[in-house]
């Protein structure tokens, strides 16, 4: 009941609100093939927006537009827009250093770092922040409880993170985002790689996350979009077929190849 | 038709069997007349006194304070060089046609006669310089040690898997930070284990020191001077008529030996960490 509230208000909302981040026209490029074909997608703020379609579909190739990861690989490139706050992140002159920090992402694949559960938390903090011991602490407690991690490791911040559960190294890698205090949150199938019980874990975790921040989650299953998300987006061969409440996109899609994808005629 | 398979089967664990002990008899043979002849000659004598004129006995005192020395400067002045061209190779020219040419190159280098380099030391350090020296001795080493670190530095980096990277990255953080505090520890063990095998090879490497470090029959802690090194002394000593020196040769070559045998199972050490 309350969920529904919530979903009517934000669609009240989004009209009038700039979006948080505003993609236009963006296309993407492996080499000389085409991942992302003229992408317009506004994504609200304070909210979960799902990315949900058929693998390599472009999902996770817009995601990783949005902080530039895919900079790395010189083959890679993105054209468009995708402003932030509005602002365009895709200008060389942004800031990459500025962009990650105000975008955190997490990974399909729990990424900790061989070293401290401490110290997975601390490395970008110390790096943006000049804090003292005992700030540092705080901020990594901080982090830690907001990811709900906090109970299950405050007695052994010290040990090495790789002893942690496939779950706690994904809360871990959360803790790591949240830390640098980010605005967005881009999740990339975070819990394709985990079992039921720590999925429902950090499905509950993003529910609490979208008071503070603005998440946009790919994932591959139809009923977590429809569980977490509050505005869904489909994506086929691309291209975005369809975006909308999560609510509407679920029970009454506009576009015949949204309905044929959500049950399940292809995927 | 199972007969036949029978004795095929037969006859090729037959060959591999005799394969293997033709190879490793004679690796047992070396370090058992290393071992019984070296055992022998082996004295606290040896690290006490300095090698002795025929004759007479003594030591190898300043063989081993000089190849001490010289492995050590080749590892001081190979290993930083190499970490930080190997990560050059495997992290910021990862893409770029240079760091394909260098990483090509590098291969070579890695595969030079020592007896090369050693000349190359000559040239460059000992010609100008009219004295054969210690610091020319040490570079050679240091030069056949830097290839082998920047291999093993260039693979172990390439080894930490593209999600760790995109991981780090993702945090904001820049590159040479990401590198030093993430990736540096994921390829720890790797980097280490390179460092000591080329620590192992260079401990026994006689001909670049030849044309080098030559050797010096009394004690010297000068690194511009002719300096003396076990693997030159080994050389020398065997080649002498003099029993004396024969023995020395034994037990310095079977302290060398000892030496890089624990090297070695220090490495397996690192490897095995290495893959936990």
């Amino acid at each position: 009941m309350i969920e529904i509230l919530e979903r009517d208000q934000l669609a009240a909302h989004t009209a009038d609100v700039p979006p948080k981040i505003d993609i236009r026209h963006v296309e993407f490029f492996y080499g000389k093939t085409q991942a992302l074909k003229s992408v317009d997608l506004a994504v609200p703020a304070n909210a979960v927006t799902a990315i949900i379609g058929p693998s390599g579909c472009g999902k996770s190739t817009l995601l990783r537009a949005i902080n530039r990861i895919y900079e790395l690989y010189p083959d890679q490139r993105a054209t468009g827009e995708i402003l932030i706050d509005g602002r365009n992140v895709l200008d060389r002159r942004y800031s990459l250093s500025a962009l990650r920090r105000c975008v955190g992402m997490v990974f399909q694949k729990p990424t900790p770092f061989s070293t401290s559960i401490r110290n997975n938390v601390a490395f970008a903090l110390s790096y943006f922040e000049r804090l003292s011991r005992g700030e540092l602490a705080d901020r990594v407690e901080q982090a830690l409880r907001q990811a709900a991690l906090w109970d299950e490791v405050k007695d052994k911040l010290g040990d090495s993170a790789l002893s942690l559960s496939g779950g706690q190294q994904q809360r871990l890698c959360i803790a790591r985002t949240l830390a640098v205090r980010p605005e967005i949150i881009l999740l990339d199938e975070p819990t394709s790689a985990l079992d039921p019980i720590s999925t429902a874990r950090i499905e509950e975790l993003i529910h609490e996350l979208r008071r503070q921040f603005t998440i946009v989650i790919v994932t591959h299953n139809m009923q977590q979009a429809a569980r977490v998300s509050q505005r869904t987006a489909f994506f086929h061969l691309g291209e975005l077929i369809e975006v909308g409440d999560t609510t509407q996109i679920f029970t009454n899609p506009h576009v015949g190849r949204t309905q044929d994808y959500i049950t399940g005629r292809y995927g | 038709m199972p007969l036949r398979r029978k004795f095929a089967d037969l006859l090729a664990l037959g060959f591999a069997g005799a394969a293997t002990v033709f190879g490793l008899t004679w690796l047992v043979w070396i370090l058992w007349t290393t071992l019984v002849e070296g055992g022998a000659a082996l004295s606290p004598v040896l690290f006490r006194e300095m090698t002795p004129p025929p004759g007479e006995s003594g030591g190898l005192l300043n063989a081993f304070y000089g190849s001490a020395v010289m492995v050590l400067l080749a590892l001081l002045i190979g290993t930083p060089l190499g970490i930080a061209a190997g990560t050059y190779l495997a992290e910021h020219g990862r893409y770029s046609r240079l760091a394909a040419t260098v990483g090509f190159i590098n291969d070579i280098l890695l595969s030079a006669p020592s007896i090369v380099i050693g000349l190359f030391a000559y040239e460059l350090v000992v010609r100008p310089s009219g004295q054969f020296s210690g610091l020319a001795g040490a570079l050679a080493l240091a030069m056949i040690l830097l290839p082998i670190v920047v291999r093993t530095t260039n693979e172990s980096l390439r080894l930490v898997p593209n999600t760790m990277r995109e991981a780090a990255f993702a945090l904001g953080v820049p590159r040479w930070r990401v590198t030093a505090r993430i990736l540096y520890k994921s390829a720890l063990a790797g980097i280490v284990t390179g460092v000591l095998l080329g620590l192992a090879r260079i401990a026994g490497e006689t001909a670049p020191l030849l044309f080098t470090a030559l050797n010096n029959q009394f004690w010297s802690a000068s690194l511009l001077e002719p300096l003396a090194n076990v693997p030159v002394v080994i050389f020398q000593y065997a080649m002498s008529p003099y029993d004396q020196w024969h023995e020395l040769a034994w037990a310095g070559a079977l302290v060398l030996t000892a030496f890089v045998l624990g090297l070695n199972l220090l490495v397996r050490f690192f490897a095995r960490g290495a893959n936990k």
